[in-house]
């Protein structure tokens, strides 16, 4: 049993970060397990946020900096959970940390990176470009050091990237360690993957180049982002100037998803706006079944993205896409049921917009319960934060996971811990 | 204390190689008198941290000035406890965004002066210490109020819960029954007893909650960790310490009689979706209709009745969705009976789609989208539903012999303080016009923010939420009061600077009473006595330094931060003496300009020579005598970089950068005094993501300062 | 009906019929409250016309029950059960099956008499269903005195003769009763639906023209190729339509042989009428196999159909091995066995005839009128 009040946070995402600063900040100790070489989840990924279509990495630099500032605060990169065993107040754990082949020592200065001869697909990216196989993960990465991807660094490549570094901060040799941990309690928040798109046969996904997904979208949009933030469709490079946005790809649809995934409608309006300020010209068409922007803050961005001319809404699913014949535009078939009749209309590029599929579909932790889609449920002193437990936007993220952090204080409370 | 500065500076990351070391060196042994002066290639490397070690161990060092990189890398290698640790970034602002090496010296100079005279005029922060207590205030005993009591209070704390009505339960009071808050899927049974008995009974029960019914909160007085709270009771007042609050006053419909369109108040068969649940709990579940008695049996749900609706309420309510269809259950309990529910959208977000699934699986119940336009009399004392735009035809009406009215969330807020702070800029949470009235925050990454200190929203009167949601609402909200009390007790400021230990000092002797600090506070922590004069109450405090800004007598300082500290280091800034050459002072907020800032020097993006960059704890903070000072001393131009501000304001102090625009509106007049260019001086709101733009905001803003010509005081 | 586009649209009264959305239910289709109108159905059907698509408004008005609007409705019938819509339905609500049901219904409300349809839709009265021709054909045999089998007389070879059991003309007299009983209920069912289906419109154009396209589409089965799920579909029906033109042609076939040439059965192996109807049969045989194992194998993403659709399928099954049965029996000699199995084929093939107004059977003449209708109006 801890001698303190240890909360172990799975999951470095918006969720585990909001529930470790806010437990640490009321006196826990926490450990955050991360398997990205970088802090910030999904959200390090996005562009902007919805409703207020503001920039995430400004939230995530309050919360960095509250990990700077508090001791009480342990978080390991590139790790996972590999099992938790006991009971309230006192559970092992084991963590399997992958080597970052960089060690503290790491300046950031860039020059392994200038002479890796090596190049690996940028998954930040989502593959849409390349890096070089010794790389900072983007340019607002926390912590701020390199990573050699070990896969891709082959042959010479080490020693290169080695001999490049001037602080002795590449170490080839770093092996996967465990390490055990004993905690009170723990909080699961290991967030979502973006449902595999290829598995919605009728939407033309890896086989029509200019469907693109909505995360992808984010990157188009970002200037981080493989094309500087601008949204030129993959096939031709040109800008986009008449979009289409698939809502539901996936979700909803107990051949796929059976939920809600929560952030799709907002997240389609969001980038519209996207498209609608860089080009001023541009159309943006969404298909629905139902328009879900629950809530005060929410639907009045909903209102407010409708007022646009430019951007129009269709109720009826996409359920049919297609590939132009005699040009790289895309043909979208649906239903306009307020009319009630099929269309099919010719978009420059088109966004589905994928749901989000809990990390525990595809990646279980042993002595953490699913439910069948995959969300982890609480149990008894493992409680469960964010996208990992039921679809939510960043907002609720943010709030579910102070209350994560609630539970998981009293969690040793309740076994009759001191502090 | 007694300062003993070391000065460290790392050759490391090109910056051996870009300036002169030596050079530096020599400034700071002989012009700046700092007796220790040492480099290193890596200072951050186990070599360089001992090397410091040593000093401060050996050599007295107690303030150790690092010329190297960013205050936000390396912060665990560059941690001195007991020690000033003062971070000049070389390798950010002189190096890497430095053309040049007769540049990045003239910086690397700059920088250095500016953050050892910072080091000298800062002391170690010493926490504001007062007595205080850590119980936990909730006003409202719904679900959420009794959930953020139960939190509290098995997380041991001592919890007060002050309940308007003679019973606790609220809301869930009328409900006849709930949806299962199941924490698998939903399957049947699709309605369950809402059990709130027992919750109720766990609240009365707990030792460590004390439960005032009937009860309302006349007043709160002093700040967080010392409230006095008056609790009114039947004609009774007492006062109760307290030390932070759960504000979880909750929700009303909206009035349906201003729906009349829809019939309410014109048939009695037309109902709200509560009156629904006073119906089905008054007669076991039966769904009576109030005209005649008679069991209904076409029970018409019109969801969004007044909501959407710019006439109305122009937002969603989030719970009516699922709400109709819990109740559509009521109805279809009689398998003769048909639920119809009229929809704009169907938002049964996440795994309640589960729950409409199932829900709607029944022959009973029936749904279209489409517009309701009105409810008519059919004539033969049933009601006609009027539709356009549905999918059962462009017109259509359908016969009614029961409409419910899915009628949405009105905060408690809307009109009421409900907390009726004794704070000198009112009773209440300010600018919650904003928010539609709810006591939102306007922060999507920190949800409970408000804008007073120590007062946490949960529930519906925080955003429309339905019943489980708002149980884990009130459970955040619970260790946000929670942190806010232990923060205040060790006198440590709460979020965003909840590290910071510092506190606003003012020398009171030399106040004016002006009350622009008053005023200005963002967050109310500056109250006045009988004569005006200002106080402040440091538990309210957020340590932005707004005050410390906004007071035309300076007289507002913390122990690392002061008028006469920032003001320091721009009169170390070096003005060229030719024409040609601008000296820029850019002022960044530390918490988004910087670190953009930061990012575009990572990205070696040139940073044009003119300027040097201070970074200001937020841009509220921003002096108006630095303006004059700087200007008079021979500084071109000053370029403010802050947070967006207006509606969906980004600043992290809320009021902040709009506060610094604001005062530059005015700095006219003490430039027109010195017959300078207003357009010397500017605000550009910059955000943490735009540091591609940075490169080119500085280089426009240092060619407009050339176009205007030199600043006549130059050489002066 | 065909919704006409209004510039000033009437307000239509909606009045739910929850019976109706019951007997769906009851009728196969059980999922039909599944569908939240997402009209993906709609846009993976292949064989609806884009204005005006299927299925996803039948939906609807199936949820709520509004009967006028589904069972006059063509779009039913051009429907094809592809089961593309049911395959890719996001809620699991199987419209494929649902229009199925809501075709059974239009079956049962427009045949005469309409209780006789109730009756086949429902297992309950299968054995009384059954009972009718079992009386019928036993009181002949009764009344032949062929009760005792081994005394019926044989042939001059000393094989079994059928037409000794139970004389040709008494079969006729039966069937030509059965099928002028269903000819009838067939002609009033469709004359009530072609005006139900044409109140308001109006038809103009050429009729002769519309049937003859639709009869040579039927004939060439194109539609079929339509469906992506159950492509293999097309096979097994187009075997199953012709197998039973074949004993179509060759039951016209032996009236003339007994009539006009007064040429009783049995007739050797080797006649052509023998031929055709051999093959017709075992191409009955392997196309209902066909369509049995594409359903099976279909099931869980075209939906499992329902006792209307299986007892249509396991009449036909009963018609051909009892056929098949009852001539291997007759040339083997088993007289114990031959007699039953030619008892049962004849009571099933009197099922197929006398019921078809009224079973799945009859989804040949509802929808190839349905198909003249569509393009009569030009809908299709």
């Amino acid at each position: 049993m801890p001698d303190v009040n240890r909360i172990l946070v799975i999951g470095g995402g918006f969720s585990g970060l909001t529930t470790a600063v806010d437990a640490a900040e009321t006196g826990a100790e926490v450990i955050v397990i991360e398997k990205n070489p970088y802090l910030g989840g999904r959200v390090a990924q996005l562009n902007k946020y919805f409703p207020k279509l503001c920039p995430p990495i400004c939230g995530l630099e309050i919360n960095f900096r509250r990990i700077k500032t508090n001791p009480n605060i342990t978080f390991y990169t590139m790790a996972e959970v590999e099992s938790i065993a006991g009971g309230p107040g006192d559970y092992n754990v084991t963590v399997k940390v992958n080597p970052r082949h960089v060690n503290d020592n790491c300046v950031a200065c860039d020059a392994c990176a200038q002479a890796c001869p090596a190049e690996r697909p940028n998954e930040y990216n989502f593959g849409m470009d390349k890096t070089k196989a010794a790389f900072l993960p983007f340019n607002q990465a926390f912590p701020q050091k390199y990573v050699i991807d070990s896969a891709h660094c082959k042959g010479d490549c080490g020693k290169v990237c080695k001999e490049a570094c001037k602080y002795n901060a590449i170490d080839l040799d770093m092996k996967p360690e465990t390490i055990n941990l004993n905690v009170s309690s723990v909080v699961v928040a290991t967030g979502w993957n973006p449902y595999d798109a290829n598995k919605l046969d009728i939407l033309g996904f890896g086989s029509i180049k200019n469907v693109i997904t909505n995360m992808m979208m984010e990157r188009l949009a970002s200037p981080t982002g493989p094309t500087a933030g601008k949204i030129v469709r993959p096939s031709d490079g040109k800008p986009v100037q008449n979009i289409a946005f698939v809502q539901c790809a996936g979700s909803r649809d107990e051949n796929h998803l059976p939920f809600c995934s929560y952030v799709c409608c907002l997240a389609s309006l969001k980038q519209t706006t996207y498209i609608r300020e860089q080009n001023p010209e541009s159309k943006a068409t969404i298909f629905y079944i139902d328009i879900r922007t629950p809530g005060r803050w929410n639907e009045k961005f909903y209102s407010k993205v409708k007022e646009d001319p430019n951007v129009s809404f269709i109720k009826g699913k996409v359920a049919s896409i297609a590939q132009d014949e005699g040009s790289d535009d895309v043909v979208v078939t649906a239903e306009d049921m307020m009319t009630g009749n099929k269309v099919k209309m010719k978009f420059d590029m088109v966004v589905l917009a994928t749901g989000m599929e809990p990390s525990g579909a595809a990646k279980k932790i042993s002595g953490v319960n699913y439910n069948e889609n995959g969300f982890a449920l609480p149990n008894l002193g493992i409680h469960s934060a964010g996208c990992s437990k039921n679809p939510m936007d960043v907002a609720r993220s943010a709030q579910d996971a102070t209350g994560a952090a609630m539970k998981a204080i009293s969690t040793a409370k309740l076994a009759g811990q001191g502090r | 204390m007694d300062k003993n500065i070391g000065l460290y500076i790392c050759t490391g990351c090109s910056i051996g190689e870009s300036i002169d070391v030596e050079k530096v060196s020599n400034i700071a042994k002989n012009a700046l008198r700092i007796p220790v002066v040492k480099s290193h290639f890596a200072l951050c490397g186990n070599e360089g941290i001992e090397l410091i070690k040593n000093d401060i161990k050996n050599e007295g060092v107690n303030t150790v000035v690092l010329a190297a990189c960013s205050q936000r890398v390396k912060y665990e290698e560059f941690d001195f406890p007991g020690c000033i640790v003062e971070r000049a970034p070389l390798r950010e602002l002189a190096v890497w965004t430095q053309d040049g090496k007769e540049n990045a010296q003239l910086a690397a100079e700059d920088y250095v002066k500016m953050h050892v005279i910072k080091a000298q005029k800062g002391d170690l922060p010493e926490p504001y210490l007062m007595e205080t207590v850590k119980t936990i205030l909730v006003i409202g005993g719904g679900i959420a109020g009794m959930t953020a009591a139960l939190q509290s209070a098995n997380a041991g704390y001592e919890v007060v819960l002050v309940e308007k009505e003679p019973q606790l339960g609220g809301f869930v009071n009328k409900l006849h029954k709930k949806v299962p808050t199941a924490v698998g899927e939903y399957s049947e049974p699709l309605i369950v007893d809402t059990d709130i008995d027992k919750t109720i009974k766990e609240v009365e029960s707990h030792p460590k909650i004390k439960v005032y019914k009937s009860s309302k909160v006349e007043k709160t007085d002093g700040q967080p960790g010392a409230y006095d709270v008056t609790i009114s009771s039947n004609g009774n007042s007492e006062v109760v310490k307290i030390g932070t609050i759960v504000l979880a006053a909750g929700w009303r419909p909206y009035d349906a009689t201003k729906l009349e369109h829809l019939g309410y108040g014109v048939s009695k068969d037309v109902v709200t979706n509560i009156e629904l649940e006073e119906i089905a709990k008054k007669n076991n579940g039966k769904i009576l209709r109030p005209s005649d008695g008679k069991e209904a049996k076409k029970v018409a749900f019109i969801q969004c009745a007044g909501q959407r609706d710019p006439n109305h309420l122009p937002y969603c309510s989030a719970m009516c969705c699922v709400t109709s269809l819990k109740q559509a259950k009521y109805v279809t309990q009689n398998s003769d009976a048909t639920a119809m529910i009229f929809y704009k959208d169907i938002r049964t977000p996440g795994r309640l789609e589960y729950y409409y699934k199932a829900a709607q699986n029944d022959p009973c119940v029936m749904m279209t989208k489409g517009e309701v336009t009105g409810v008519a009399d059919a004539g033969n004392g049933n009601l006609y539903v009027e539709m356009e735009n549905s999918l059962l035809g462009q017109k259509v009406k359908i016969e009614a012999d029961l409409v419910v009215l899915a009628t949405g969330v009105v905060p408690a807020t809307v009109d009421d303080p409900i907390l009726n702070l004794q704070y000198r800029q009112g009773p209440g949470l300010p600018d919650l016009e904003l928010y539609d009235g709810f006591a939102d925050s306007n922060f999507i990454c920190f949800q409970y923010e408000t804008r007073r200190t120590g007062v946490y929203a949960a529930g519906c009167v925080r955003q429309p939420m339905n019943m489980s949601e708002a149980q884990e609402d009130a459970t955040g909200a619970a260790l946000k009061a929670i942190q806010a009390a232990e923060h205040v007790a060790k006198g440590i400021a709460v979020h965003p600077r909840a590290w910071d230990m510092t506190y606003p000092d003012a020398y009171m002797q030399r106040c004016t009473s002006c009350k622009r600090c008053t005023e200005e506070c963002p967050f109310g922590a500056i109250d006045e006595d009988e004569k005006g004069t200002p106080f402040y109450k440091p538990g309210r405090c957020r340590r932005c330094a707004t005050c410390m800004g906004a007071c035309p007598e300076r007289i507002v300082s913390f122990k690392d931060y002061h008028v006469d500290m920032i003001g320091s280091m721009m009169k170390n800034v070096s003005v060229p003496s030719e024409d040609d050459k601008p000296r820029i002072i850019v002022l960044a907020c530390e918490n988004d300009a910087y670190p953009a800032i930061d990012t575009a020097a990572l990205k070696k993006m040139n940073i044009d020579a003119a300027v040097r960059i201070i970074q200001l704890r937020c841009l509220g903070s921003t002096n108006l005598v630095w303006v004059a000072d700087a200007l008079s001393r021979g500084i071109d131009g000053m370029l403010l970089l802050g947070c967006k501000f207006g509606e969906n304001y980004q600043c992290h102090f809320a009021k902040g950068s709009e506060l610094a625009d604001y005062r530059l509106g005015k700095v006219q007049e003490t430039l027109g005094r010195l017959q300078l260019e207003s357009e010397r001086v500017q605000m550009i709101q910059l955000a943490i993501d735009e540091y591609d733009n940075i490169s080119k905001i500085i280089h426009d803003f240092v060619e407009r300062v050339k176009e205007i010509g030199p600043n006549p005081f130059k050489g002066f | 009906m065909p919704e006409q586009i209004m510039t000033q649209p009437i307000t239509q009264i909606i009045s739910p019929d929850l019976k109706f959305v019951k007997d769906i239910i009851a009728s196969g289709g059980e999922s039909l409250k599944k569908c939240y109108q997402c009209s993906t159905c709609t846009v993976v059907c292949n064989v609806t016309p884009d204005d005006k698509p299927f299925p996803r408004k039948e939906m609807m008005y199936a949820q709520w029950g509004m009967k006028d609007k589904l069972i006059s409705n063509p779009d039913i019938w051009l429907c094809h059960q592809c089961s593309d819509c049911t395959a890719y339905c996001p809620r699991g609500a199987k419209p494929g099956e649902v229009l199925g049901a809501i075709r059974k219904m239009a079956i049962a409300n427009y045949s005469v008499p309409g209780a006789l349809a109730k009756m086949v839709g429902n297992s309950k009265y299968l054995l009384m269903l059954f009972a009718v021709p079992i009386v019928i054909f036993f009181a002949i045999i009764a009344s032949l005195g062929n009760l005792s089998l081994s005394s019926i007389p044989r042939g001059e070879d000393g094989g079994i003769v059928y037409s000794k059991f139970i004389p040709v003309p008494a079969i006729d007299t039966v069937f030509i009763a059965a099928a002028t009983f269903a000819a009838i209920s067939f002609v009033l069912g469709i004359k009530k639906y072609w005006a139900d289906m044409s109140a308001g419109i109006s038809v103009q154009g050429n009729l002769m023209g519309s049937i003859k396209a639709t009869i040579t589409e039927i004939l060439a089965h194109k539609r079929f190729e339509k469906c992506n799920v159950t492509k293999d579909r097309k096979t097994a029906h187009l075997l199953v339509f012709y197998a039973f033109a074949g004993l179509a042609i060759t039951t016209t076939w032996a009236i003339v042989y007994l009539y006009g040439f007064h040429y009783d059965s049995p007739y050797p192996l080797y006649d052509p009428l023998k031929l055709l109807g051999n093959a017709s049969a075992l191409a009955l045989l392997y196309g209902i196999t066909l369509v049995t194992g594409n359903r099976l194998k279909n099931a869980e993403k075209a939906g499992k159909g329902s006792y209307f659709d299986w007892l249509f399928i396991a009449v036909i099954y009963a018609i051909v091995v009892t056929g098949i049965l009852s001539e291997l029996l007759r040339l083997a000699n088993i007289a114990i066995l031959a007699y039953p199995t030619y008892f049962a084929h004849l009571v099933f093939v009197f099922f197929l005839f006398a019921y078809a107004p009224f079973s799945k059977m009859a989804h040949m003449v509802y929808r190839a009128t349905a198909m003249v209708f569509a393009r009569h109006t030009k809908r299709d």
